[in-house]
């Protein structure tokens, strides 16, 4: 079974990896955080911060397109071209069709990340001031930028198992963009006068996937001067490793039990 | 509707069983109405033969393969391949299929595409190289080895279609159209892979719509027309059946002659100097046969007229009646 | 074998949705609520948050009118950042700029403004200027200019510019009949207790704003406290002049007189026989808005 979950991944990869839109949007991210050298240097003394701040943004903006725009074809084009047909008849689960391709997915975005990073701390060491340190410090936040990524993947993937790809870029998109918001829907639920909206608000908190806590490691955590620093918690790290990993399970069971429904005409 | 009598003398091994298989589609957002593409289908295939399926467009031949690879699932009804339920998957391990107007990913080569395709089988790595030149051999694709798909006509991909279906040495194949968009000459190449493989012993089932290769190449077939079953059994049973009449060639008659022979005939076509005719009966048959040696005309040749195929086929189903089906 | 993949599906899923709550609280309980750049989303700017609304400039408003309700009603939430309000006036500046005619922005927030820390962010010029900025858009408004005589009276004690607000407010067509009593009132006896407790009463009983009623009744209860102490005090005082210490209890200094030994909400005050102080007690639910010094000749009840 693994050995064919990985046949597929490793398919999935080969494909993906040579779709031209990644290579856009990873110069994309590369432009951005070349030019986040040239901002820095409008603030006087803050480079690094700039540089992280916006790296990082980019890294996550960019990885979040990537991501969604991959994932939504991932299911879509194996039925749209059948190529799932001739899949489909060799001894093969449609459940590992499904963890193949998300698997497959995740590695591309691995390596997506890597350049992404590589770009980053070149950036940070052209301005040179944050040590070694710092560097390694730099690894978290993009770890959590991954895991927020298989989140938003597994949300791509399950679109693409019933929906069109225009439908599922819109529902995943839309998801990342109110998973940011989970705070204010709590609060919301909270200072309703309404019973039934406040547990409603609280419901969805819950749902709706919670990318707050994916970005407890800023600028704030790799830099630390005096007075402007917050450590890394490797707690909540593995917190967030755990979330990202029930979520994920959670979504990708779900995928799997509505492609295992569908017929294929 | 008749269904043949399977007159075979030993009781061969059943490996495709299909009972009361019915598949509904849904058509339609709001008011479901449901679209009967197959009702209450039931066949068996014997190991060891070349299977037939016909019918016109829409008739629900895809619907029963793909009924059969558990790509749909049934309304009701069951099937079972080589005494498996088709939703086993383990059982496709013994199976081949290839899709009607089948896509592989078009990005990479054949080579690729088989090697990838026996992984999911679970062929060692290192046997792979050899039995995927081997393959690609067969069909014809040798040269082609390292091209990538995205660059094959469609009879190539029709023939890689086939090598996939073929890497896992399987004990019976399923061919939705396996000769679409075939010119002669790959139609015959396909003749040749299928009958070499009912040579090693494989059972093949195949849909088509190209009659004459079904005629020569079919032990027995099937005819579903609007989701129904028409007419299953052999094919000579349900051709010979059909004998109706004899054409008789005769040279070198004589006027007086002529008129003797059209009272026994039921058509007579001069032709330059021959005389072709037509006799619906054997015993027609025997007095005109009779006639010519009597009167030393020279007897070119006499033959059944079986119905052919197609003729059959069009008699089956009414071609005022062809279904506009919801794809197959 | 269908069968058994649906099932596991079913499983999983149950059981990984049913670990996420209890997994996301405790995530939450670690990192503890972000603190003070979320509020404000990188954007810091009105100008730029209406570029950014692209249009959709009401609804934005409402989702920042949301956040000056959370930032400022969370008081848990405040008391973890090391200023309390300091994005307050920049929250509402946003809110105004893309919906000027959220008019409570303005009332509101411009008392929150005001309010002296912990109560509020302490700036009641910021409060001045958002009043302002509500004239510039609304200069019919009578509850505007209201709302910054208010300002001048109760924080930054200018009752001369409080009595001239609202007698400019007084000549606006809407205007209701007791603003010029009240402006005449400020000009000519500013720095009187009545006009306070006129002002927060009238906001207790005619604001449509819990938020705002609650804050005049705690100003309003800490008038009574205020009252009830420096009364104590005189007479305590007294006590002392004759007898040479301070009695016992409170409760013999009071015998016979209408003055109250408990606060408003029912706990008694604390008073220390040695030193003579008295305060309100630690159990006290009285939440107690300063008041003013100078009102102590006027709250004193003498004999």
């Amino acid at each position: 079974m693994l050995q064919r979950i990985l046949a597929i991944a490793r398919n999935t990869y080969r494909e993906t990896v040579r779709d031209k839109i990644l290579y856009n949007l990873i110069l994309f991210a590369l432009i951005m955080i070349l030019s986040s050298i040239i901002l820095s240097q409008l603030t006087l003394g803050n480079e690094d911060k700039v540089i992280l701040d916006l790296g990082l943004s980019a890294i996550s903006i960019f990885g979040m397109l990537i991501a969604i725009f991959i994932g939504i074809g991932l299911v879509y084009k194996e039925l749209e071209k059948r190529t799932a047909y001739a899949l489909l008849a060799k001894p093969v689960h449609r459940y590992e069709l499904i963890l193949g391709k998300y698997l497959g997915l995740l590695f591309t975005l691995l390596v997506n990340l890597a350049i992404m990073t590589v770009g980053l701390e070149l950036a940070l060491l052209y301005t040179g001031s944050i040590g070694l340190g710092g560097h390694l410090r730099v690894l978290p936040a993009v770890y959590l930028v991954f895991l927020s990524l298989a989140l938003t993947t597994a949300l791509a993937l399950l679109f693409s198992t019933f929906s069109t790809p225009a439908l599922s870029a819109l529902f995943t998109f839309f998801l990342w963009l109110i998973g940011h918001f989970g705070k204010d829907l709590q609060n919301f639920g909270e200072l309703t006068k309404s019973a039934p909206v406040g547990w409603i608000c609280r419901v969805l908190y819950y749902v709706l996937p919670n990318l707050a806590n994916f970005s407890m490691v800023d600028s704030r955590s790799i830099i630390k001067t005096a007075g402007y620093s917050s450590a890394i918690d490797p707690m909540a790290v593995a917190g967030s490793t755990l979330y990202s990993i029930l979520y994920c399970a959670a979504i990708l069971s779900l995928s799997i039990a509505i492609f295992m429904r569908r017929d294929f005409k | 509707m008749t269904i043949g009598n399977i007159r075979s003398v030993h009781p061969a091994m059943v490996v495709v069983e299909i009972e009361n298989l019915t598949k509904d589609f849904s058509i339609g957002f709001w008011r479901k109405r449901p679209i009967r593409a197959l009702d209450e289908l039931c066949l068996q295939v014997h190991q060891g033969e070349i299977f037939g399926f016909l019918g016109p467009n829409g008739a629900g031949k895809s619907t029963t393969i793909k009924l059969l690879m558990h790509l749909l699932h049934p309304t009701s009804g069951r099937a079972r391949i080589l005494g498996e339920p088709v939703d086993k998957v383990s059982m496709h391990q013994r199976i081949g299929y290839l899709p009607e107007n089948p896509y592989f990913y078009d990005y990479l080569t054949p080579a690729e595409l088989l090697t990838y395709i026996g992984r999911l089988f679970g062929i060692r790595r290192s046997d792979l190289p050899q039995k995927v030149d081997m393959l690609l051999e067969s069909v014809g694709l040798a040269e082609s080895r390292n091209l990538q798909l995205r660059k094959f006509s469609k009879g190539m991909v029709q023939r890689i279609g086939i090598a996939q279906a073929l890497i896992n040495d399987p004990e019976i194949v399923f061919l939705d159209e396996p000769m679409s968009g075939l010119d002669p000459l790959g139609r015959m190449d396909v003749r040749r892979i299928i009958l070499s493989l009912k040579s090693r012993g494989v059972t093949v089932f195949f849909s088509s719509h190209v009659l004459p290769d079904v005629e020569a190449l079919c032990d027995r077939i099937a005819i579903l027309n609007k989701g129904k079953l028409q007419e299953m059994g052999a094919l000579d049973d349900i051709l010979k059946v059909r004998i109706e009449g004899y054409e008789i060639i005769l040279s070198g008659s004589r006027a007086e002659a002529l008129e003797q022979i059209r009272t026994m005939c039921d058509e007579i076509r001069p032709m330059e100097d021959r005389l072709h005719l037509r006799v619906a009966t054997r015993e027609r048959m025997r007095s005109v046969i009779e006639f010519a040696f009597k009167h030393e005309l020279d007897l070119i040749s006499v033959s059944p007229i079986r119905r052919s195929l197609e003729e059959h086929f069009q008699r089956v189903v009414d071609s005022r009646q062809w279904a506009v089906g919801s794809g197959q | 074998m269908k069968f058994g993949t649906g099932f596991s599906c079913l499983a999983i899923f149950i059981v990984c949705a049913a670990l996420i709550k209890p997994v996301q609280d405790r995530l939450e309980a670690r990192l503890g609520t972000p603190g003070q750049e979320p509020d404000l989303l990188y954007f810091s700017s009105p100008a730029v948050v209406k570029k950014m609304a692209l249009g959709y400039d009401r609804i934005v408003a409402d989702f920042y009118w949301m956040r000056v309700i959370q930032y400022y009603g969370r008081r848990d939430e405040a008391d973890k950042r090391p200023v309390r309000y300091k994005n307050l006036s920049t929250l509402l500046d946003i809110t105004t700029t893309l919906d000027p005619d959220l008019l409570d922005a303005y009332r509101a927030g411009s008392l929150f403004l005001s309010e002296a820390d912990p109560v509020g962010a302490g700036q009641p010029e910021e409060g001045l200027k958002l009043l302002d900025k509500g004239i510039r858009a609304h200069p019919q408004e009578w509850r505007l200019w209201y709302d910054k005589g208010f300002i001048y009276y109760l924080f930054l004690r200018d009752y001369g510019k409080a009595g001239e607000t609202w007698h400019a407010a007084s000549r606006l067509a809407s205007a209701p009949h007791w603003m010029e009593p009240l402006a005449a009132m400020s000009l000519s006896k500013g720095g009187a207790v009545e006009i306070a407790k006129v002002l927060w009463e009238r906001q207790y009983r005619e604001s449509a704003r819990a938020d705002v009623r609650e804050n005049a009744r705690n100003h309003l209860i800490s008038f009574q406290v205020a009252r009830d102490i420096w009364s104590l005090e005189l007479l305590l005082e007294k006590y002392r002049a004759k007898t040479g210490s301070f009695p016992q209890t409170l409760r013999e200094l009071i015998r016979g007189k209408a003055l109250k030994i408990v606060d408003p909400l029912g706990a008694p005050y604390q008073y220390n026989p040695v030193t003579g102080a008295i305060s309100l007690s630690p159990e006290t639910k009285v939440r107690y808005l300063q008041v003013p010094d100078s009102y102590r000749e006027a709250l004193s009840v003498k004999e």
